[in-house]
């Protein structure tokens, strides 16, 4: 193996090509250095130069010309206006006084009588005036009384489609045979130990029983409110209610009761599990403020004594799913800053605005209400105080 | 290695355990603000058993209703809003329909006569959205008379109800009724309901009259007069409209008198000499007692409710300030430092505050600061406002009110310690310097 270093294969074709590269270069820079040379490029600009356009004119109008540019002669002989001749003698002013024109006297025989006096004693003088600087007293608006009008303009009616349409529609594919019978569907089982024989599902025929058209259904004005969905089955009540009259048990197959009441209260104990312990994420920020926001607007401390406004209150309650708040529920769970009387109308206050602005259901996000089953309001006027 | 992980297990448990315990509790959140705006509620009439019960029935419930708007408070629904009638007092409310005008409270009532011709008056108070009654209902009895005093009475238990402080419906003011020019104006004595009913004059025309005050019963009144050429301190019964004067010195001025809380002392100043000092007098036995020693002017004082302090008006440091000293006189501080002169302050019934005439920067104001001086409000401000008076509450105050220019009338006005609710308090002609009685009983 051959001492030295090891050239690539790059470098090995760079030097075998080197001469014909320097020749080729050395012929392209005497050309362009040739060119440059005989082909002017250094040869400077030629000087800038004026171009002057002569006329040629004759002697007349030189002489044209020329009279022009001489300053005017001054001209000697004008007409002086003649002052104008004096008038008539200014009219000599009198300073004597007008004589007043004379007045036509009124003829004292024939005035008439002096009108009577009037009876006063039946005028009672007006009441004085009471001027007030009182500023005006703002008219409350009255938004908030018995509201009479509908909320909703009332739809129009739109006009009524006939009963029968003019072309005959084809008529679905029925899913469900029709039969006197109702059977439900058998399809093979393959799992199933004893065969049994297909075959469709029947149903008795179903029908209105009358007919009623878009146009002949009630008017009805477009929902205020909507409906919250119920993604989750009712819960078992929290309170014990009085167990219902036994009802008459049908003739039952004989079963395992205790496997069936053990089933039970594994679906009970599950359902308990489930509703106790929040899933899901909870509540955002924004959830949060909406709920409180939604509450301080009926949070109405203007009836507040001066202690009770020193006291805050820490307020229970727990909700339905629907987002109402169950009245029953709400209770005063601590208060601080005012005595007994000032925290009970504190705790008043706080339970007027959950149930107002609870009324029609707080805006909560019901996949999670686990996490606002049970909610602790606490109320801190400190910043609604009387500064 | 199944240990380890076991461990890293139960280490990755008591972590998360805080997160669950906390996600498992109930939701918390804090209400910091709200809103102040009346009380929305509903006073149907009361119901009668007779023909004349009914009519008293409209009239007690017409007082109730004014009573209770006057204050600021509350706001009426009017009657013709009201969807369930109230025929009978006994019967169930129907708590939907008042939810449904927006009633907030709802105040009904039966009127009645007994055998001796008194009148009989029944009542109760919902909470219309917890569907529940206020407390128990309450009667009251009284003379056809007095009819008045006793919807006053209904409607400072409806107020103490709902607001959990005391009511002032069932009080009087006296003030100083003013009529003629201003230049040649004629001043009396008066006294009315504090809504300006039932109004009485105690002194005649004849001579000028100044300050009058209650004494803390009520059955009294302190006041000055120039009959005699110089002021001097009257004290009068109201129910008697007797007067006697009170023994001062000689030669001397006296004037600015008040009640100290017990009813047997009088504090009051007296000018001898350019100088006017505090003193105190006995009025059973006359003996008085000198409060301040200063060449400066010492005025209108007022007790605490205590008695143990008493607030005045001073000019010692060069322009007049309030100033508070113990109620056997002694070193005095001062508790006014803004800019402006101040004046007749009047300590609250509740002890918290202290009401004061303010003058600055050519206006008049009404104001009201903590008894160390601080947090000072000014609730009004006119060409002329001065001369406050509380509320046996301590909520509200009354005052003088002057319009400017050769016209102008002194009249009288009241405010709610919150600087709203500025109302006109109505009188016969001309009324200044107001006292506002306490309760009655």
């Amino acid at each position: 193996m051959p001492a030295g270093p090891r050239l690539t294969g790059r470098a090995a074709r760079g030097a075998a090509g080197v001469n014909t590269g320097q020749i080729i270069s050395g012929a392209g820079h005497l050309a362009l250095i040739g060119w440059a040379l005989i082909g002017g490029v250094f040869q400077s600009a030629p000087p800038p130069f004026e171009v002057v356009q002569a006329t040629a004119i004759s002697e007349e109008e030189f002489a044209a010309i020329m009279d022009r540019q001489s300053a005017p002669d001054a001209v000697a002989d004008v007409d002086t206006p003649e002052p104008p001749a004096p008038g008539e003698a200014a009219p000599s002013l009198s300073s004597e006084a007008d004589t007043p024109p004379e007045a036509a006297q009124p003829d004292a025989s024939a005035t008439p009588p002096p009108d009577p006096a009037p009876d006063v004693s039946q005028i009672t003088p007006p009441a004085p005036a009471e001027v007030e600087d009182a500023p005006p007293v703002m008219e409350v608006p009255q938004e908030d009384v018995a509201v009479m009008v509908p909320e909703v303009s009332p739809r129009p009616q739109p006009r009524p489609a006939p009963r029968v349409a003019p072309e005959a529609v084809a008529r679905p594919e029925p899913d469900v045979r029709v039969d006197d019978v109702a059977s439900p569907e058998v399809t093979p089982d393959e799992g199933a130990e004893s065969a049994e024989e297909p075959s469709e599902a029947t149903a008795p025929e179903e029908a209105a029983t009358e007919i009623v058209t878009e146009a002949e259904e009630p008017a009805q004005a477009a929902p205020t409110a909507s409906v919250r969905p119920r993604t989750r089955p009712a819960r078992p009540a929290a309170t014990a209610e009085a167990p219902p009259e036994e009802a008459p048990q049908p003739e039952t197959p004989a079963t395992d009761q205790s496997a069936v009441n053990d089933a039970l209260a594994a679906a009970l104990g599950q359902a308990q599990q489930t509703s106790q312990t929040p899933s899901g994420p909870p509540l955002t920020g924004g959830e949060k403020d909406a709920l409180r926001v939604s509450v301080q607007r009926c949070w109405n401390v203007g009836s507040l004594s001066s202690e009770a406004l020193r006291t805050t209150v820490v307020v229970g309650v727990q909700m339905a799913e629907t987002g109402k708040p169950e009245i029953g529920s709400i209770r005063m769970l601590s208060a601080s800053g005012g005595g007994d009387a000032a925290a009970k109308q504190a705790f008043e206050a706080a339970r007027r605005a959950i149930i107002r602005c609870g009324n029609d259901g707080f805006d909560l996000p019901v996949e999670k209400y686990d996490h606002w089953r049970d909610i602790e309001m606490t109320f801190n006027p400190e910043k609604m105080r009387i500064k | 290695m199944m240990r380890y992980m076991m461990s890293l297990l139960a280490a990755l448990m008591l972590w998360a355990l805080p997160a669950i315990a906390q996600n498992s509790g109930p939701l918390r959140i804090e209400i910091t603000e709200g809103v102040i705006e009346p009380m929305p509620y509903a006073v149907p009439d009361f119901v009668g058993e007779s023909a004349a019960a009914t009519e008293m029935g409209r009239n007690l419930a017409r007082v109730i209703a004014s009573d209770l708007s006057g204050t600021g408070l509350f706001r009426e629904i009017p009657a013709q809003a009201h969807i369930s009638r109230i025929t009978s007092f006994e019967s169930p409310v129907q708590y939907a329909d008042w939810r449904a005008v927006k009633a907030q409270a709802l105040i009904t009532g039966a009127v009645s006569l007994d055998g001796s011709g008194r009148l009989v008056v029944k009542f109760r108070i919902y909470d219309v959205f917890a569907g529940q009654e206020l407390g128990n209902g309450l009667q009251f009895v009284g003379t056809q008379d007095g009819w008045r005093r006793i919807a006053h009475k209904v409607a400072d238990q409806v107020y103490t109800r709902i607001t959990g402080e005391g009511g002032y419906f069932d009080s009087r003011v006296v003030y100083v009724a003013e009529s003629g020019p201003k230049d040649q104006r004629a001043k009396r004595l008066a006294i009315m309901d504090y809504d300006g009913a039932n109004l009485q004059y105690l002194t005649d025309s004849s001579s000028l009259v100044l300050a009058p005050r209650f004494s803390p019963t009520g059955d009294r009144v302190l006041y000055t007069s120039y009959e005699t050429g110089f002021p001097r301190i009257y004290v009068l019964d109201v129910a008697s409209v007797g007067r006697r004067v009170l023994p001062t010195m000689d030669g001397t001025m006296s004037f600015a008198p008040r009640f100290a809380p017990d009813g047997r002392t009088v504090v009051y100043s007296i000018s001898q000499g350019g100088n006017t000092d505090l003193y105190r007098m006995d009025i059973g036995t006359g003996a008085s007692t000198r409060l301040t020693n200063a060449p400066s002017i010492e005025t209108a004082p007022s007790y605490s409710p205590d008695g143990r302090q008493i607030v005045f008006e001073s000019d010692r440091s060069g322009t007049p300030q309030l100033y508070i000293m113990p109620a056997e006189g002694g070193e005095a501080r001062r508790i006014s430092f803004g800019q402006g002169r101040y004046g007749t302050p009047v300590w609250s019934p509740r002890g918290d505050l202290i009401a004061f005439t303010k003058q600055s920067k050519g206006r008049f104001h009404i104001g009201v600061m903590r008894v160390d001086g601080s947090e000072e409000r000014l609730l009004t401000a006119s060409f002329l406002d001065e001369g406050p008076t509380w509320a046996p509450n301590g909520r509200v105050i009354m005052f003088t009110r002057e319009t400017q220019g050769a016209q102008g009338q002194a009249r009288l006005y009241s405010v709610d310690i919150s600087g709203r609710n500025l109302r006109q308090v109505p009188t016969n002609g001309g009324a200044s310097d107001p006292a506002w009685s306490p309760l009655q009983n």
